[in-house]
Parts: structure tokens; sequence; C-alpha cells
């Protein structure tokens, strides 16, 4: 395993006692748009990183430093110009069934109810089980009401909230049980009110269902929040610059961010983002 | 109370009672001046030539009728398909699109004596005017709702491992169904014009045909009549087109 981060570490990234082997491999990955080009970007610096099974990593960074990217290149949504990219064990070529996406935008459709649009992954792609099967049913349905949405499984989006939009997309990323979860800024849509809640429910969902996730943020309080290992991204072009892994025993409740450790762990991963030489 | 009800049927009201208004005034004129019926026939001598000459109009309209439809209905199947065929394949769209642009920017009634050229003087010169005439905003209006489609979705859908096929028949299709209905409404009052104009250069049928029969006649009174059951044609055919949309609407939720 090797990672670009150099810095001193405020816990090293060894102590998740609950994670397994390496699952997802990113190695040496690099991404530049229009490639020869006088309009040559480079998105990504080479970067490598792993995440272990079980594990919550958060990839935190700036705005425009290239997280996203690196994020829709696992989900094999983009190539990488350089690098390889392996996912439980083989090489990234494609998007994986097993992989569950969550985007900036809840992207539902517009003309299907909640649980339809939950249901959605049965109908794109075939799978085990289709879409009307008893047992699909009864997971859609019991994932709704896990994250509160009793009562409106037959509401269209438009007639729900901008979180419970978010709430629907969770479970529709969940309902196939993928074995990687991936998050580009979920809730960065959301107000901070809204926000707190949805993170609280994400937590609640990830600790019944525990999947590999792999979750991409700005905010520096997500990310020590919801995650047990947070990677920093540099200024664009980006690479990771620190690797920390965060202490607090699960389940963890919204009152840890009043701690004295976790505010000095965000000021620590503060300064890692600002004092990045470009 | 009373008030609120005409406030509510207002749309529908005001517009009749103006059409009302002018229908009086045109009988009033052609009363009090005595214009030859020749010339104006007043609102009461069409309706006396409609209720006279019914069944000579109504054997008239079945054909023109049945010529929209049909040449709506190839219209409408080739301008879907092709769009749709389109949007599977960059190269094809890329090779087809411009050209049929080019295509569309000729004045489609300008084709007509060519197709009674190519397919005689029967009903299938009509019904292929009507459907060449309709076949472009249809057309142009499925492409453009199939390539609008939201760009999040159909990568969602990419996501989710599912095949171009499936995209199309799950996302694109349904996303684009505001777009097809503008143009339906275009193209079914197009393939009346179409019909019209090619029963006009060479039918022995249809109201076109009977119109024109009229007019060396000097029966203006029929051709009123005869344009007044082209408006009642042209509002159904647009009613059951706008049904159409409101009933896609109300199936996906809106």
């Amino acid at each position: 395993m090797s990672t670009t981060a150099t810095a001193i570490r405020v816990v090293p990234p060894v102590a998740n006692p609950s994670a397994g082997p390496d699952y997802v491999v990113v190695d040496r990955v690099r991404k530049v748009y229009n490639e020869g080009t006088r309009q040559q970007v480079e998105a990504v610096a080479p970067s490598s990183f792993t995440v272990k099974a079980g594990e919550f990593v958060a990839l935190l960074g700036p705005s425009g430093c290239g997280k996203s990217t690196l994020l829709m290149m696992i989900a094999g949504l983009d190539a990488p110009s350089q690098g390889t990219i392996g996912v439980a064990g083989r090489a990234l070529t494609a998007p994986r069934a097993e992989t569950g996406i969550m985007f900036q935008d809840p992207t539902l459709l517009p003309w299907k109810s909640a649980l339809d649009n939950v249901l959605f992954p049965f109908q794109a792609s075939k799978r085990a089980t289709g879409p009307t099967d008893g047992p699909t049913l009864a997971r859609a349905t019991a994932l709704l009401d896990q994250v509160g949405l009793q009562g409106f499984h037959d509401h269209k989006p438009r007639q729900l909230s901008g979180g419970m939009r978010q709430r629907v997309a969770i479970c529709r990323a969940l309902v196939y049980e993928p074995d990687l979860l991936l998050m580009d800024e979920p809730f960065s849509a959301l107000d901070a009110i809204t926000r707190d809640e949805m993170n609280l429910v994400l937590m609640k969902m990830w600790e019944e269902h525990h999947r590999t996730a792999l979750f991409v943020t700005h905010s520096i309080r997500e990310a020590v929040y919801l995650a047990d290992r947070v990677l920093v991204m540099s200024h664009r072009p980006g690479r990771i610059v620190e690797d920390i892994c965060i202490p607090f025993a699960r389940p963890r409740g919204l009152e840890i961010g009043e701690t004295v450790e976790f505010n000095e762990i965000c000021g620590h991963l503060r300064s890692k983002i600002q004092h990045t030489p470009h | 109370m009373a008030l609120r009800v005409l406030d509510r049927l207002r749309p529908l009201v005001l517009p009749t009672a103006f059409g009302a208004g002018l229908l009086l005034l045109w009988q009033a004129l052609v009363v009090i001046f005595g214009y030859p019926k020749v010339i104006l026939p007043a609102p009461s001598d069409i309706y006396a030539a409609l209720i006279e000459d019914f069944a000579v109009i109504w054997q008239q309209t079945v054909p023109t009728v049945r010529d929209t439809l049909a040449g709506f209905a190839l219209a409408a199947f080739f301008g879907v398909g092709l769009a749709s065929l389109l949007s599977f394949s960059r190269l094809l769209r890329d090779a087809i699109y411009p050209l049929i642009i080019v295509i569309q920017l000729v004045p489609k009634i300008a084709w007509t004596p060519l197709f009674i050229v190519w397919v005689g003087i029967g009903w299938q010169s009509r019904l292929t005017i009507a459907a060449f005439i309709g076949f472009f905003p249809i057309f142009i209006a499925m492409m453009a709702g199939l390539e609008s489609t939201d760009r999040s979705l159909v990568r969602l859908c990419r996501g989710l491992t599912a095949t171009p096929w499936r995209t199309f028949w799950l996302v694109r299709l349904p996303a684009s169904m505001p777009y097809l209905f503008a143009g339906l409404k275009i193209a079914i009052t197009l393939a009346v014009i179409g019909v019209i104009v090619a029963e006009f250069i060479s039918s022995s049928e249809g109201l076109g045909f009977l119109i024109l029969k009229s007019a060396a006649l000097l029966r203006t009174d029929i051709i009123l009549a005869a344009i007044t059951v082209l408006c009642v044609i042209g509002l159904a055919c647009y009613g059951a087109v706008h049904a159409g949309e409101l009933a896609i609407r109300k199936w996906q939720g809106e």
C-alpha cells in the first residue's frame, strides 16, 4: 500500500480493527482533460490510496480540486488518463453492477414515485430479482421506512423536499445491496440543518448495512463526523496530501462535534487544506 | 358567487361571445347592404348550405379526414422512429440530421406535384404529402427531446449498468414526451394543410376538391360551409392530440 501523504499523522491510518483487506486500490491515477491541446488541464495529479473492506473513507478537498473526478473514475463513469483502479480484486474498466452511487443531486426520475425510484436499479439492469419480486419490494419499502419516509412511498419527487429526495437516493443506492457505496457530495445542496439530519440518516444506514464507502465532501466537519478515515486532497491538480484515522467510536451522535478532540482534528485538516502549495 | 363562476368561464365565454358578435355583424351587414350571395353569403346562407348539402359535404369529408389521420400516423411513426434510431448512433446522427434540416428548409408544399408524379393522383399521393409535411416537426421535436434528456439521469443509468436500449426506454423516451407533443400538435395541423393542397392539385374527392369545384360553380356558400367543416376537423384533431398529451402527463404524475 502506498500513499502520497507525507505529513505527520494525527493518528496513524492503521488503527481500524474492523477493516478488512484492500477493497479499492487507486494506483497512480491521473486525469488530464483536453490532453495535447492548449486547454490542457490536469484535474487529478497522480494519486494513490486504498480503501479497506468495510471502511468508511471521506475524500476531503476544496471545490474544483478533482475529488469528484476521482470518485467518478472509481465508479467507472470516467476513465483515468494514467494509472489503474482496482475494485474487489479486479481491474476496473466499466461501471460495476455491485457499486452503489449517490450523486450531488438526487437524480430521481420525475415521473416515478419514491418507491418506483428506489426500485429503478432493478428495472435499469438485470439483477438476481426483478423490480416486482416480493423480496425486492419488501427491501425497498423497508429502506424507505428506515430513512423516515413512511407515508411518502407513492409521492412523486416534486412533492418531496430536497432532503427527502436525497433520502430516496440513499435507498436507491442501497436497495440492491452494493458492496461499495460511492457518494459525491450528496448533501452539498441542502441547508445546514437538513444536512445534519441527513448525516445522521446516512450514519444509521451505514451502521446497519455496513458497506465499504467512499464519501466526497468539501465540508471538514462532515468528513470527520462520518468517516473512519479522511483523505485530504490539495487544490487542483488534486493529490492526496493527508491520510488520517478518525478515532471516535460508533454509533456516533452529533454531539461529538462539540468535543475538543473533534475540533482539533478539524483544525488540523483545515491547516492541511489551506497550507498545501499549489 | 355568480361573478366567480363567470370568472372561471371567462376563457370560454369571452371568445365565444366575441365570435358570435362578429357573425351577427356579418349577418347584419349582408342584410343591410344586400351583398350578392355569390360574393359574400351571410352566415345564415352558409348554415343553410351546410344543412342542405350535408350529404355531399359529409361524403367529401370522409376521404380528407382519412388521408389526414393516416398521413399523420405515418409521420409520427417515421418521425419518432428515425429520431429514436439516430439517438443510438452518433455516426448516423451526424450523417443524417443536418441533411434533414436542409430538406426541411425547402417549402414542403413545393414537393406535392412531384409526389403526384411518383405515386399517382389517388389517395396515395395525398397520404404521402400529409406524411411528408408532418414528419419534420415531429422528427425535429423528438430529436430535441431525446437530446435534451437530463445528462445526470443518463449517467445514473450508466452507473447502474443499463444497456443503451434500457436507458432509451426507461429515461430518454419518457423525458422527451413534452417535446414530442409540441411537434405532434404542429404536425396535425400541417397534415390537414397538406391533404387540402394535394386535393386542390389532383383529386376527384375530398373537401379540397369540393371547394375547388364549388368555386367553379360560384357556390361561395358551399365553399364556406366546407371551410367550417375543416375548422371543426382541425379543432377535433388538435383536441385529440392535446388529450393524448394530458393523459401522458397525468400518467407521468404532473
